[in-house]
């Protein structure tokens, strides 16, 4: 495929990078195998898969923030292997990250310069001074006259330092600019900002990497279009021929149906209400949240990144620093604390399993046994035969792929490490099952699993909240959905055959 | 297709290969402690020409083991949770001042007070750790200038000075059962309890441990508590055998505690490797090593040259990186 394209190469067109058998490995997870495109000069080209494909890895190789395992870019001719993102800004490669990607404590100026800090140092003394007007006179440029170049940059806010750090990633010319999902956390001006600058920068006839979620944005935005699934490239697309239905359709891999999902619809929901969630508010996530969560019903949330829908979980978890408002169970328990929340039989699995779901450190034994150590016990001592008579069955039962139950969990792929977590709360028979992305990152069979499950644990009465990025599961999987925005409850939708993600966007923007 | 089905098979093998040597230098590392105690045991009395063996001197070694071993096997359990501890030198000397002081009314009420104010000390640590969220580094640097000052102002005009009876107390049958008792204790906390599960997980990865539910605050404190309470009762085998306190008793114990630890094999980032024998083999190896070097003629400075080279070589091989390592 990657010949194909370069053999045919628009007669304007010439190339400006290649990306060249690029090999990535975090442990054992391949998070980029064998990636081999190229780039032109003067396009805007963008770079698009679900998550966990690969596309920041590789984005990340190019501007020195990780080191590649191998493989070759080819930058204008010349093979570039920057070490940090410094010496990939003199090669010529930038980055606008994902999260914040200035330092706090340090002034605009500073953080405009970071690492080029020389060009201001004479006789081992820096000029402040000529530092500030330069600074000050790219902002001008640049149009943002609002922002003050000797404030620190803790005086402003998420969109204006993104900004700032559009100013930082390409005052200098650099011939490829990478701008990784900066969209999501941006105003609507501040994404109109953003593409006048993408567009600057082609029409100077350079490169433009644009990673983003947003399929309609990618498409009226961008000239090209490579599509990446679980680390490898699939191809490359030209906007103009394309459609979100079919970029769905390479990023899965396969046609989109509901075939996986629930297929049941109009069921009535029971009345009794087995969680009351009342006025819970935790200081920049969550804003006054109530809502009840009913016996046998799996109820969604959804939203963008920043609005709330995953402190949600730490909140009925008893997990929130800070949180007011009361959770209380049917029997007038109220949740305040995580171990109360495990005793009254509320499971939660984290959206960052790595740090909270799993001790990766641990063996898979000790991780399933982890909450239920005193029914492991029984009567006497806590031996790891009884522990291991606990866990294996657990383990068989959810079909966790392992060497050993005394294996530790750091060497299980990102599905079987789920299947770990399942197998804990199962283990504690805990009748609310709070799950935030429970699929995220993880291969269709063990997603199709955790589907099942989530319907056999519906019908056998117990409550489940599921909290997901991704539309098309809640679509698929909840009795109602509950969109959140800025931090609120911004509408709810009932289970519906008809149900369309778009419907679902329009609460969540 | 072709390819990409040589692709898979290829790396399934590697990652087995990578997996199997894991696995060989986790054997590796768990027997060098012991073979190292072995190792240096045979090569040192082979250069004492037999002297460091022999029975009198073995017996004279035991008797320095006593103290350390004890006190190491606290610090063993702060260790796992991922802690450190510098203040145990200083909590055996306040616990020492308080046996000397109590044992003049009962020597059995003596090893009470001596634990009472160890586990006072050592609460003082979790409070400040725990509590107030402050590294364990930085609390218990600090709490060791403080409660060595204290020992300092206390046994600053002479040193305090225990009842005369008490080097009855004073032989191995005492000073071992202590030390068994210890151990006994401490093995089966930590491999046949819930808290022992629950140390280990604070130490693997404290943020999923307290999303299992695992009361970590009160766990970490617990543990601090007990390590001091622990130390009590070395400064009690102390005291039996010197009879007083100065200002500089249990000097440097600290080190020689985090020392026999990463000596005997406990990676100094805590977790569910550390393995309890660590202690008394760790505790072994420092005695025989120290008490080598003394034997050899060697001067004290170049006994600390070497034993630096020693500790930064154990910890270099101990060190558990892959639990620093960034695993996406």
């Amino acid at each position: 495929m990657t010949q194909e394209i370069s053999n045919n190469i628009p007669e304007n067109k010439k190339i400006r990078l290649q990306i060249k058998n690029l090999y990535k490995s975090f442990g054992i997870t391949r998070a980029v195998q064998d990636v081999s495109f190229d780039l032109y000069a003067g396009e805007v080209h963008a770079l698009i898969g679900e998550n966990g494909s690969g596309k920041s890895t590789l984005v990340s190789m190019l501007t020195g923030i990780h080191e590649k395992d191998s493989g070759t870019f080819i930058l204008d001719g010349e093979e570039i292997n920057p070490t940090n993102q410094v010496e990939a800004n003199k090669m010529g490669a930038s980055i606008i990250v994902q999260e914040l990607g200035t330092l706090s404590g340090l002034s605009v100026a500073e953080n405009i310069f970071l690492g080029h800090e020389d060009r201001f140092v004479n006789m081992g003394v820096k000029n402040t001074g000529k530092m500030n007007k330069e600074a000050s006179d790219l902002l001008k440029k640049y149009g943002f006259t609002h922002i003050n170049v000797t404030d620190p940059i803790d005086r402003y806010n998420f969109e204006n330092r993104k900004l700032v750090e559009i100013v930082k990633a390409t005052y200098f010319g650099p011939k490829v600019v990478v701008i990784d999902e900066t969209t999501t956390a941006l105003s609507q001006n501040g994404r109109d900002e953003l593409f006048k600058h993408m567009d600057r920068i082609r029409d100077e006839g350079d490169t433009v990497i644009f990673i983003s979620h947003d399929l309609q944005e990618v498409i009226d935005h961008s000239d090209r279009i490579s599509v990446l699934r679980d680390g490898v490239y699939i191809t490359t697309v030209n906007s103009e021929d394309t459609d979100e239905d079919e970029l769905k359709k390479l990023m899965v891999g396969r046609e989109l149906s509901g075939q996986y999902y629930r297929e049941d619809y109009g069921e009535e929901i029971s009345d009794e209400v087995v969680l009351d969630v009342k006025n819970v508010s935790v200081p920049g996530e969550l804003n006054d949240v109530s809502f009840q969560l009913h016996k046998g019903e799996i109820l969604g949330f959804g939203g963008l990144s920043g609005s709330g829908m995953h402190e949600i979980g730490k909140a009925i978890f008893g997990a929130s620093y800070d949180r007011t408002g009361t959770v209380v169970l049917a029997d007038g328990t109220e949740i305040n604390d995580i171990p109360t929340a495990i005793d009254k039989s509320i499971a939660y699995t984290s959206k960052d399993r790595d740090t909270e779901s799993i001790v990766l450190n641990q063996s898979i034994v000790e991780n399933i046994c982890m909450p239920s150590l005193d029914e492991t016990r029984g009567k006497g001592v806590l031996t790891t035969t009884k522990m291991i008579e606990f866990a294996s069955p657990l383990a068989e039962m959810i079909q966790v792929k392992m060497a050993s139950i005394r294996q530790f969990v750091s060497e299980l792929s990102g599905g079987n490490k789920q299947r770990v977590v399942l197998a804990r709360w199962i283990g504690k028979d805990s009748d609310i099952l709070v799950l935030d992305s429970p699929t995220r990152g993880i291969d269709v069979k063990v997603k199709q699993d955790i589907y099942t499950l989530m319907d056999d644990m519906r019908k056998n009465g117990k409550a489940v909240i599921l909290i997901s990025e991704e539309l098309m599961e809640l679509i698929g999987m909840c009795d109602r959905i509950l969109i959140m925005k800025d931090g609120e409850i911004n509408g709810e939708v009932q289970r519906d055959v008809d149900l369309s993600e778009n419907q679902l966007i329009t609460m969540m923007i | 297709m072709n390819s990409k089905d040589s692709n898979t098979s290829a790396s399934t093998k590697s990652l087995d290969s990578i997996r199997f040597k894991t696995l060989i230098f986790e054997r590796m590392r768990s027997w060098l402690p012991i073979v190292g105690l072995i190792a240096i045991a045979f090569l040192f009395n082979i250069l004492t020409q037999g002297r460091l063996l022999s029975p009198s001197n073995v017996e004279l070694l035991l008797s320095q083991v006593y103290m350390l071993m004890i006190a190491t096997t606290g610090v063993f359990f702060i260790i796992t949770i991922g802690g450190l501890d510098f203040s145990q030198g200083s909590i055996l000397g306040m616990a020492s001042i308080a046996i000397c002081v109590v044992s003049r009314f009962s020597i059995p009420l003596s090893l009470v007070a001596g634990m009472l104010t160890g586990a006072a000390m050592g609460a003082v640590n979790g409070f400040f750790h725990v509590g107030r969220k402050i590294r364990s580094f930085f609390v218990t640097i600090c709490t060791m200038f403080l409660f060595r000052g204290v020992i300092a102002y206390l046994t600053s005009d002479s040193p305090i000075v225990a009842t005369a009876t008490m080097i009855n107390y004073d032989t191995t049958l005492v000073k071992l059962s202590i030390t068994l008792v210890v151990l006994a204790v401490a093995i089966f906390v930590y491999n046949f309890t819930k808290i022992g599960v629950q140390t280990k997980a604070i130490g693997s990865g404290e943020k999923a441990a307290r999303f299992a539910g695992i009361k970590t605050d009160k766990i970490k404190f617990f543990i601090y508590v007990m390590a001091g309470a622990i130390t009590g009762l070395a400064a009690f085998v102390n005291v039996v055998k010197v009879g007083s306190v100065t200002s500089s008793s249990g000097n440097q114990l600290e080190t020689q505690i985090l020392i026999a630890l990463v000596l005997g094999g406990t990676p100094i980032s805590g977790g569910a490797k550390s393995r309890i024998s660590s202690v008394v083999i760790g505790s072994l190896l420092y005695i025989v090593l120290s008490s080598g070097l003394i034997m050899l003629g060697l001067t004290t400075e170049q006994q600390q040259l070497i034993q630096g080279i020693v500790f930064l070589t154990f910890v270099a091989i101990f060190a558990d990186r892959s639990s620093l390592e960034v695993i996406k």
